[in-house]
């Protein structure tokens, strides 16, 4: 099921989170700066103790969206609501959030305890519960013992630790975290992840994450919001973002994917046929809603969906193999299909024997193994 | 976003405190500004009628000719040496380690902790000890003195923003040291030097306190002058010439803000 | 190939112009300790006495004055200073910075006999402010303002605003906006986010402030000399005194010996006791 915004009204989604209050709510919400629409009409729903993730190249208006729900930023439109709660004009220091920076922001002059009691001595809790929750925090984020350090005698991985026990230990209603790995190095920002979720699974706070690398939406998230150019595209579980992209930017934004001219043949109902050199493929119909039988589409399929044959095989797209990438588990064959795709098509083939046994310049045949492909209307017409 | 009350009157008392401490800032170049037009002789305030002899008689008042060409020959040659020597010796400590490197940077930039009737004195009290007339070489060589770590200054932050790795790029195509150093260093480190110039230029023009003590009456400055001039006179003449300094900084000021951006060169821009 | 191209060459002139300097440090420090022959230029045989006339509680309240003078002007440059420094680097419209900052680095250029003759006007009895205070009925005759302590430190806190202000926006202009942020969002207001965050973050600049504001005050000539005329004694009129009036070139030797030692020693001091406010706001 394709689905473009909650304003739809389609929410089946698969994902955490009952349906019920939403825990954070965006009706209508638009930002300008300038003369540029940073964020136009945004709708958006977010279940309590979810774990959503804003997905986008840089400039997509992501970061802008999560300081609007901060309150760094005031809407030009629309309402904000948390917990049901109209926040659109509570300023920041009033709207009960937790924002874990990508920088970390931890105040320079002061003990990674006294970062962690700062939310708790605004709300004047008395010493000694404050003492008990940062041990508490402390030890949440497998800091015990760093109370009294500095934030500059810290590894990056560790501050960024301390700056998620402060931001949760105030026990926000929502969890803002802005690109917070980007600054860690693959290993480190693999095992963050992991604590990441677990501590949020074991807390059940609602999250909101933002970030431009897919495999990290992908892996961690309950439903992701594809935005691009102050638009979101589709909000979906990642399987239905990755296997059901709602248009061609999610489709080539979210993993690889190939793109092969095909033309429309037939549609019936929800499904629509399409030929690709010859092949027969279904594809849903509603992306092609304003295409005609015989049209110009393009067609989208993943790597992974492709399987190789000789070269004769009948009924497959004949190709001719231009390059081939060793990846350590697999390799990444580029294959040549001329009158089909602009660009090599891109298959992987487990192991290592396809070093052998194609290399550069052998005849194979493409089939596809595989439901999920979609087709698109090409560029000018989208 | 509807603020609360408090965050208002917050907002606005700011606004207010500032305006005020402009207020302050510009008070005296205001008052100035309308003594200088009064027709009377009087330091009075407000003037009755208006004219414009005073700024007649600061462009033919002969001292203040005089006073300004010596001051003008002072300053080109003081911050054009003090630019050379300077930025020369600023690209050295940033760059290189050498014997005494720390003293010398320490006595080359002393004179803005050195209050400058010291080195005025100083100066004087060598010149007639050695027999040194109190020609311009002296003052030019006073100011040499004064304005040399505004420039060391200026250049090391310029040498701070400069990416050398620009420079390494220059060497590895085949660029000895001199070509680096004239076609890619220089032209890059311009802007910095450019205003380190400036900055020199106009402090040495309006130095004051050193050169009382070491000019002479033929080579005496135009502050110096004004200031001999205050001790006789009480007419707003020297308020017209102060009307035409304000004016005057305040353009090459602008100009500079305008082309080299006067945030970036004081170190105050936002990163 | 050396490894350091052209070092003679950019060390000899700043070498030169040092050692120029160190002779006439060296010139002053010689005649500190020369006798004085009153009514000519020559000096005599070498003796401590210009250093032990300056016992006198004429001078040492010259020094006292002085410093505190020092102290005032700093203390009140700080806080005239702060609020322009502070709109400087966080207004949001360019045109009022641009304003504020040519308002108040102007100053800073006009050099210090126009700085200081504008105030002559400002304060005089028959001038700006007493004008004002006659019209508007607050008083009935004209306040002495001229050649009062008060008149000099309101001149001299304005002649040191444009540097105070440089320092204090280059020390608010480095801190990261996103610990204000992350203040706010734990529930601070922004009088608390200023007090905890941004106030002690900008701790160097408000100490590099400080200490040049003492430094450059200790420094000033003109405007004590004009605005004081004679009745404010600083150390800077004091040896202008002594060297241009009585020619008495070897105590003023001694004299300034004497005040840039003090004010070495305090600015050292001064420095010491900052130093935990600096390690305050110092980042990674």
């Amino acid at each position: 099921m394709l689905m473009h915004t909650d304003r739809m009204g389609v929410s089946a989604s698969t994902g955490a989170g009952r349906q019920g209050r939403p825990a954070v709510q965006l009706d209508g919400v638009t930002k300008r700066f300038g003369g540029a629409m940073a964020l136009h009409e945004a709708w958006l729903k977010i279940q309590p103790s979810e774990f959503m993730t804003l997905l986008g190249p840089s400039g997509c208006g992501k970061t802008t969206l999560l300081n609007l729900v901060a309150g760094f930023l005031e809407a030009d439109n629309g309402e904000i609501f948390i917990e049901g709660a109209l926040v659109t004009e509570t300023p920041a220091h009033q709207r009960e959030i937790g924002i874990v920076f990508q920088n970390y922001a931890l105040f320079p002059h002061m003990s990674v305890a006294n970062n962690i009691a700062y939310g708790l001595k605004t709300r004047g809790i008395d010493k000694k519960e404050i003492a008990r929750r940062v041990d508490d925090a402390l030890a949440l984020v497998k800091l015990e013992g760093f109370g009294d350090r500095k934030p500059r005698q810290l590894s990056g991985g560790q501050q960024q630790r301390v700056a998620l026990a402060r931001a949760l230990v105030i026990k926000p209603k929502v969890l803002l975290l802005d690109e917070p790995f980007s600054a860690l190095d693959k290993n480190l920002r693999g095992s963050m992840q992991v604590e990441l979720k677990q501590i949020q699974r074991e807390l059940g706070v609602t999250t909101i994450f933002v970030t431009h690398d897919q495999g990290e939406a992908l892996s961690m998230s309950d439903r992701i919001a594809v935005m691009s150019a102050g638009r979101i595209r589709q909000i979906a579980a990642p399987g239905d973002v990755y296997r059901r992209p709602a248009d061609r930017f999610v489709a080539s934004f979210v993993g690889n994917v190939n793109v092969l001219t095909g033309c429309l043949v037939e549609r019936r109902g929800e499904v629509a046929t399409v030929s690709v050199g010859g092949m027969r493929l279904g594809v849903p119909a509603a992306p092609l809603a304003q295409a005609a039988i015989g049209d110009v589409v393009d067609v989208f399929i993943r790597p992974e969906h492709l399987a190789l044959m000789s070269g004769s095989t009948p009924g497959s797209l004949r190709g001719t193999v231009t390059a081939q990438v060793f990846q350590g588990d697999h390799i990444d064959l580029y294959i040549d299909v001329a009158g089909v795709a602009r660009e090599p098509v891109l298959l992987r083939a487990p192991g290592i024997a396809a070093l052998s046994s194609c290399p550069v310049g052998t005849e194979v045949g493409l089939v596809v193994r595989s439901d999920d492909v979609v087709a698109f209307l090409p560029e000018a017409s989208s | 976003m509807k603020r609360s009350p408090a965050a208002i009157a917050l907002r606005w008392s700011g606004r207010v405190l500032v305006a005020a401490i402009l207020l302050f800032v510009l008070l005296p170049g205001i008052v100035v500004a309308v003594t200088a037009f009064n027709d009377r002789a009087l330091l009075a305030f407000p003037p009755q009628a208006w004219s414009l002899r005073w700024f007649w008689r600061a462009f033919s008042y002969s001292d203040f000719g005089r006073g300004f060409w010596n001051g003008l020959t002072v300053t080109l040659w003081a911050s054009s040496i003090a630019l050379v020597v300077g930025a020369a010796f600023a690209i050295a400590i940033h760059r290189y380690t050498f014997v005494l490197k720390s003293l010398l940077e320490g006595i080359l930039l002393s004179p803005l902790i050195i209050p400058h009737y010291t080195i005025g004195l100083g100066v004087l009290i060598l010149a007639s000890q050695t027999g040194a007339g109190r020609g311009f070489p002296l003052v030019i060589l006073t100011h040499v003195l004064l304005v040399l770590p505004f420039v060391m200054r200026s250049t090391f932050i310029s040498l701070e923003n400069l990416d050398g790795r620009l420079e390494l790029a220059a060497s590895s195509l085949g660029a000895t040291p001199g070509r680096v150093l004239l076609t890619v260093t220089i032209p890059l480190l311009l802007p910095g030097l450019l205003s380190g110039w400036l900055f020199a230029a106009i402090l040495s023009f309006n130095e004051f306190t050193a050169t009382l003590f070491v000019s002479s009456q033929a080579t005496q400055t135009l502050p110096v002058a004004m200031y001999n001039y205050v001790r006789e006179f009480a007419d707003p003449t020297l308020a017209a010439l102060s009307v035409i300094y304000i004016a005057v900084t305040a353009l090459l000021l602008s100009f500079a803000n305008a082309f080299l951006g006067l945030e970036k060169i004081l170190n105050v821009d936002a990163h | 190939m050396t490894k350091r191209p052209f070092l003679g060459w950019f060390v000899s002139p700043a070498g030169l112009v040092a050692l120029g300097l160190t002779a006439a440090m060296a010139a002053v420090f010689q005649f500190s300790m020369r006798a004085y022959i009153p009514g000519s230029l020559e000096v005599g045989g070498f003796t401590l006495q210009n250093f032990a006339a300056l016992v006198r509680p004429l001078y040492a309240l010259a020094f006292w004055n002085t410093i505190l003078l020092c102290f005032e002007t700093a203390a009140f440059t700080l806080i005239l200073a702060y609020p322009l420094a502070y709109a400087l680097v966080r207004t949001r419209s360019s045109a009022v910075r641009s304003f504020i900052l040519i308002a108040a680095v102007t100053p800073l250029f006009l050099g210090e006999v126009v700085r200081t003759y504008s105030w002559m006007i400002v304060l005089g009895n028959n001038g700006f402010l007493n004008t004002l205070l006659v019209k508007l009925g607050l008083v009935a005759r004209p306040v002495q303002m001229m050649f009062t302590s008060g008149g000099v430190i309101a001149a001299l806190v304005h002649v040191t605003m444009p540097i105070m202000v440089i320092m204090l926006a280059a020390g608010l202009s480095h801190i990261d906006r996103n610990c204000e942020k992350a203040a706010e969002s734990l529930g601070a207001g922004p009088v608390r986010v200023f007090l905890t965050i941004t106030l002690p973050l900008s701790m160097p600049g408000i100490v590099a402030g400080f200490s040049t504001a003492f430094a450059w005050t200790f420094s000033a000539f003109a405007t004590p000399q004009l605005i004081g005329g004679g009745r404010v004694s600083t150390v800077s009129t004091l040896i202008y005194q002594l060297g241009f009036s009585s020619f008495n070139f070897p105590f003023a030797a001694s004299l300034s010996i004497v005040g840039l030692a003090l004010s070495l020693a305090v600015i050292a001091l001064l420095k010491q006791a900052t130093r935990p406010l600096e390690r305050l706001a110092s980042a990674t």
